[in-house]
């Protein structure tokens, strides 16, 4: 009887060993498919980077670090440079974001603290149907609707009231063209908007209710929780959404190109059209003839890149120096 | 022999001193389901009451209902009278951030804000004073004193108050509390979540507290509610069984519900 068990007793050991081998099998399989698959992330950024610098290779070369510095963009004398775009890219971007931020974060703390059940997903949707229109549509919008409305009451408003104070009257000087950069501004501030107020509602959402009802319970109202609770609690969250929203600023073209006006040029007034480099790219990429001319195109992308990465980069930095001060 | 009305049950035999709180025929609501039913009891100034009885007999939901924290949800309400000085504070008219600088509240597990320690307490103090650098410092030094635990912090109040351990933080949320200068502290099960060396701690702190607070305790654990308070009471499905000094409800209690409880037959 012993015998039998034991024999049993060691079938079910090898049919155990034979599924653990079967598993061991599987389990490298998966290992090794999601190794590749990380793996394949850093060959598509590398193989991106690789290529562009390739291809800019030529007009960094002619123009080296004048190209970043000079406003030029002449493709008749050949003679390119990106400082116009550059700047278009960055104040178009800065400016939707100063506008966006704030007022993102007061939707999501309407919805999260103040909202009426009955309102509050209604206006969720609303926010999160804004980031589902294509941004063409936004383009044509702010072309036929926003701008002329911009050109025929806003501007106008705006230089006059403006006329006598030195600084905002060359910020905001005439003509009112309705296109230009910070048009252009507004429409990206409408387009990051929903990113970033469904980022900061979400992690609003992760707030203990015990952490606020202790706020509460020492007596604070809405805005002193909000302001010195949950905002200081989530900042990494919210400055999440803030670095998506950038980054889709940035990146932005087709929006852009329909309302910046697409100049060369650099001036103090915000009413002024500019371009930004992608959408420079954009627009010019189906007429760039000589190699140059597209090696320069190129070269803006790759300066978008850089762009990109020392945004995000600054970022990292700025969180992990909040992060070991708070000691969080 | 007459029969016993609830508020003769519920009277302790010894209420000669000042209510601080009464509670008057004070139901509540979760949406449609009633978490309190015709709650009536009076809590004497400075002294420890405790609230005792299995989960979900609506001790919590007693205790959050006098400083008003359940009004943050919206399907949640209370009928009746809560007396705070012989004011009702569930009264339309009250003003709910000035009740809850009178009724402090610690929680379960500690909460520190996510700021300095010193801020943490310094924080709901600035609501609602406008205090100097120099005495806002004797403030905290002071509520963290009475916490126990400026020895332990004293050289790093700039550090950040979710850089303690639970049973610190707790104090800290103690600190926090006190630095207010409240009249009433709630207590919903404080040393739950701490270690047996933590909870000594804060139950010597209790102790103390009550020369000067009137405090509410909600415990689970029947032996704290025996070591810290002066009254206790039991409640069991929404409703208050029995209420009365302390060793009186652990030697003696009127009610069999109560003997059962406190033996561990049910709950």
């Amino acid at each position: 009887m012993t015998a039998v068990s034991e024999a049993a007793t060691s079938s079910a050991m090898r049919t155990r060993e034979a599924t653990v081998r079967r598993f061991a099998l599987t389990d490298m399989l998966f290992r090794t498919a999601t190794r590749l698959s990380a793996i394949l992330v850093l060959v598509l950024l590398g193989g991106v980077a690789i290529s562009l610098i390739a291809g800019s290779w030529e007009a960094l070369s002619k123009f080296g670090f004048s190209f970043l510095t000079t406003e030029a963009w002449n493709p008749v004398t050949e003679n390119f440079g990106a400082l116009a775009p550059i700047y278009g890219t960055i104040v178009t971007s800065a400016i939707a974001i100063l506008i966006a931020v704030p007022i993102g974060i007061g939707i999501a703390v309407f919805l999260t603290e103040l909202c009426p059940r009955p309102l509050r997903r209604p206006i969720g949707i609303a926010v999160e149907l804004l980031a589902g229109i294509p941004s063409i549509i936004y383009g044509i919008w702010g072309l036929f609707v926003f701008a002329p409305f911009l050109q025929t009451t806003v501007q106008p408003l705006v230089i006059w009231l403006f006329k006598g104070i030195p600084g905002l009257n060359s910020l905001f000087a005439g003509p009112p063209y309705g296109i230009g950069l910070l048009t252009s501004s507004l429409i990206l501030a409408i387009m990051v908007l929903p990113f970033i107020t469904s980022i900061t509602k979400d992690v609003f959402d992760t707030v203990p209710a015990v952490l606020k009802e202790s706020a509460y319970g020492i007596g604070c109202t809405t805005w002193e929780v909000t302001r010195r609770v949950t905002i200081p609690y989530t900042r990494v969250g919210i400055m999440g959404g803030v670095m998506l929203g950038l980054g889709r600023a940035l990146g932005e073209t087709m929006a852009v190109t329909f309302v910046i006006g697409n100049a060369h040029r650099i001036s103090a007034s915000l009413f002024a059209p500019g371009t930004t480099i992608s959408a420079t790219i954009a627009n010019e990429f189906t007429e760039a003839d000589g190699n140059l001319y597209t090696s320069s195109l190129v070269s803006l992308g790759l300066i978008l890149f850089i762009i990109t990465f020392i945004i995000l980069a600054v970022a990292r930095y700025m969180l992990l120096r909040i992060d070991s001060r708070t000691g969080a | 022999m007459k029969p016993m009305l609830s508020t003769d049950l519920n009277a302790p035999e010894t209420t000669v001193e000042k209510a601080k709180i009464e509670v008057k025929n004070l139901n509540f609501y979760y949406g449609q389901s009633k978490a309190l039913k015709d709650i009536n009891l009076s809590l004497p100034e400075r002294s420890v009451t405790a609230f005792i009885g299995p989960s979900g007999c609506g001790k919590s939901t007693l205790l959050r209902v006098l400083n008003r924290i359940y009004e943050l949800y919206p399907k949640q309400s209370a009928e009746g009278q809560v007396l705070l000085d012989g004011k009702n504070i569930l009264d339309r008219s009250q003003d709910l951030n000035l009740l809850r600088t009178k009724i402090g509240m610690v929680f379960q597990k500690p909460t520190p804000f996510p700021m300095s320690i010193y801020e943490n307490i310094a924080f709901g103090v600035r609501l609602y004073e406008k205090i100097s650098k120099a005495e806002m410092d004797s403030r905290v030094e002071q509520a963290l004193k009475r916490a126990a635990l400026w020895n332990e912090v004293k050289d790093k109040l700039n550090a950040s108050g979710l850089s303690l351990s639970g049973g610190q933080q707790q104090r800290l949320c103690i600190a926090r509390t006190v630095a207010v200068k409240p009249e009433v502290i709630l207590l919903d099960e404080p040393a739950s979540a701490l270690d047996p060396l933590s909870t000594a701690k804060i139950e010597e702190l209790i102790d103390e507290l009550q020369a000067d607070y009137t405090i509410v305790i909600v415990t689970h654990n029947m032996q704290q509610a025996a070591r810290v308070s002066r009254q206790t009471a039991f409640m069991y499905l929404g409703e208050l069984v029995e209420f009365d000094r302390t060793e009186k409800i652990f030697t003696s209690p009127r009610e069999k519900r109560t003997q059962d409880y406190i033996t561990g037959r049910f709950g």
